[in-house]
């Protein structure tokens, strides 16, 4: 019953995870098929830079190659095709394609993403666990100012500090651009302290809401002491929450990753895109907008899958 | 026996509730929650104060430009000192309040009832509505907010309506999510099935039943959507993508003032105190409610 059951709801997973990515990729053919501005006329003038303002001839020519005149639907079906063969064209600014861009920017992002989830993690664990296992004690308090606190720091604002402090009044940590270890430690820990912050108050809440389980009062009289009840049994049930929030924080860094990269000024996806944002290269923007949406779609998914694995009750719902 | 209502006498009588809930309510509750929650109410109703102030007045012009005192260090005549132009930054926080904050409430207002709508429809329609809007939603939710904000700003061209735009599209699939949620619950409910077989009209049904029961819920969300607003906001014209600078926006500033960081501090240190203790009154004041209601509900 439990495998049938399974393969049925793993198949409904599945066909709405296709029917939200054609959701995705026409939400994103929408905002470029109406987005103000001459499409070929900004092609001509970007293929062909420095020489003036491109003639008519030249305009509409690229209109016919590109096909940006035909109805909507017609053009969202090739655009289509070329998306699913995860051939994204070239870059309207460079002229280089955009998977190549792409890749080579995404590897900086990862750095960082990594880097901050492991120093955010690292700190929010420990802190959460004492924090319950030690209600009101000094800890417990810390952990709950510091997560209200650090929910309402802005992260452009601190990334400014930590430069301000570290880089321009000790002289400790270079504050600009990327290479070494030593320029990714000061973006990181941005990072790395929104990631300790908001994990802090979610792993607690999980272990706080897993403490009031009936169960627990149950094990306590069979005289299961305190210790052995908070590390096998309250652990063990704030795990699954555990596991699908760190799924979905993965696609959050890469949000957290934009402002950081710009105040830092970094390499990456995050100032990639808005370099071309603003320099309203079209392509970059559909590929990284559209990696970032199927990227969370699919860990979502994927962290689903992994809860019916974990815990088959839910499947039964 | 069924009443025969229009629609007029039913926005009536749908006041006339709430007023009614109000008074059974708040005058039991009033005493224990002003005691219990005096000093996040205090700390409230002081921000409140002087941003409803620094509306109608500032101490200084807040777009008056002073060369002969640029980059002032804070002193009794401009307490957080004076920025890149000379203009005052105690008054351009106070003025930038209103953008900051006025800006938020309109677009996390704008998301609750967008949301809303699209939830109560999902929830109490049929399920090919239910899962037309979900995976609507679903499909809204799969681009991080901030990138979506991003890129529809910069499509559309970097001002303040279309940040407004841009905000209020990546906001209301939190509300739609959660109504759905509660309206599910709803429609197995007695009363529900009952209206439903005495062929109660469906807008009756909707705002007798599934609007009182879900409402409170809504604005717990609302209050947490308001000041996660504030920071996408900053942030975005901090990124050059929202509130332009001239305009006294706190994120604007924070970039205005970037590049005199180093040399004056203050220019930056105070616009980006102002968002964090906001966003910090906010958070608490939604906590205290989400604990009030949860108290009510018992």
């Amino acid at each position: 019953m439990t495998l049938n059951n399974f393969i049925r709801l793993a198949l409904i997973k599945t066909a709405s995870l296709i029917l939200v990515l054609l959701g995705v990729s026409f939400l994103t053919f929408l905002l470029y098929y109406y987005a103000p501005g001459d499409k070929a006329l900004a092609i001509a003038n970007a293929r062909y830079i420095g020489e003036g303002s491109a003639s008519a001839e030249l305009v509409e020519q690229i209109r016919l190659e590109t096909g940006i005149d035909r109805p909507f639907l017609v053009q969202f079906y090739y655009w289509a095709q070329d998306i699913v063969q995860l051939d994204f064209g070239v870059s309207l600014v460079s002229q280089e394609p955009v998977s190549e861009i792409f890749v080579s920017q995404l590897q900086e992002t990862l750095e960082l993403a990594i880097l901050s989830l492991v120093i955010g993690m690292s700190l929010a664990i420990p802190l959460s666990m004492i924090s319950v296992w030690k209600p009101k004690s000094f800890i417990d308090r810390f952990a709950i100012a510091l997560s209200s606190v650090g929910a309402a720091i802005p992260s452009y604002w601190l990334g400014l500090i930590f430069i301000f402090v570290f880089a321009a009044k000790l002289q400790l940590l270079p504050a600009y651009g990327s290479g070494s270890l030593a320029h990714l430690i000061l973006p990181a820990s941005t990072l790395g302290l929104w990631v300790l912050t908001s994990q802090t108050r979610l792993i607690r809440s999980f272990l706080l809401e897993a403490s009031a389980a009936p169960f627990l009062e149950t094990l306590k009289i069979r005289g299961v002491g305190p210790k052995e009840l908070f590390c096998r049994h309250i652990v063990r049930h704030a795990f699954v929450p555990f596991i699908t929030m760190l799924g979905l924080d993965l696609a959050f860094l890469l949000e957290g990753a934009v402002i950081v990269e710009v105040v830092f000024a970094r390499g990456g996806v995050g100032s990639l895109l808005v370099h071309s944002v603003m320099s309203r290269d079209f392509p970059i923007i559909q590929c990284i907008v559209i990696f970032s949406a199927v990227t969370y779609v699919t860990i979502n998914s994927a962290v689903e899958i992994f809860q019916w694995f974990i815990n088959p009750v839910s499947l039964q719902r | 026996m069924v009443h025969q209502p229009c629609i007029l006498t039913e926005i009536m009588s749908y006041f006339m509730s709430v007023f009614a809930f109000r008074n059974l309510v708040l005058p039991v509750q009033t005493k224990t929650l002003l005691k219990k929650h005096s000093i996040i109410l205090l700390v409230f109703g002081f921000f409140a104060g002087l941003v409803f102030l620094g509306f109608f007045m500032t101490p200084y012009n807040p777009v008056e430009t002073n060369f002969l005192n640029r980059l002032g260090s804070p002193s009794w005549q401009n307490w957080f000192g004076t920025d890149q132009m000379g203009r005052d930054i105690a008054t351009r926080i106070l003025y930038g309040a209103g953008w900051s904050v006025g800006l938020a409430l309109i677009v996390s207002t704008a998301g609750a009832v967008i949301g809303t709508i699209i939830g109560l429809l999902a929830g109490s329609l049929g399920r090919l509505v239910d899962g037309f809007c979900m995976r609507m939603t679903d499909s809204f939710f799969a681009f991080p907010e901030l990138i979506a904000a991003i890129v529809i700003t910069g499509v559309l061209g970097p001002n303040t309506i279309n940040m407004v735009i841009a905000l209020i599209l990546v906001s209301w699939m939190r509300f739609a999510r959660l109504v759905r949620a509660l309206t599910e619950d709803i429609k197995r409910r007695d009363y529900v099935i009952q209206a439903k077989l005495n062929k109660i009209p469906y807008y009756l049904v909707l705002s007798r039943h599934y609007l009182p029961n879900i409402i409170l819920s809504v604005v717990v969300i609302w209050t947490s959507s308001w000041s996660r607003t504030i920071l996408s906001i900053s942030g975005l014209s901090f990124l050059g993508f929202g509130v332009q600078p001239p305009q006294a926006e706190w994120g604007a500033m924070l970039l205005d003032g970037k590049p005199y960081m180093l040399s004056a501090p203050h220019v930056m240190i105070f616009p980006g105190l102002a968002v964090l203790i906001t966003v910090l009154t906010l958070n608490l004041m939604g906590d205290h409610l989400r604990d009030h209601l949860q108290a009510l509900e018992k």
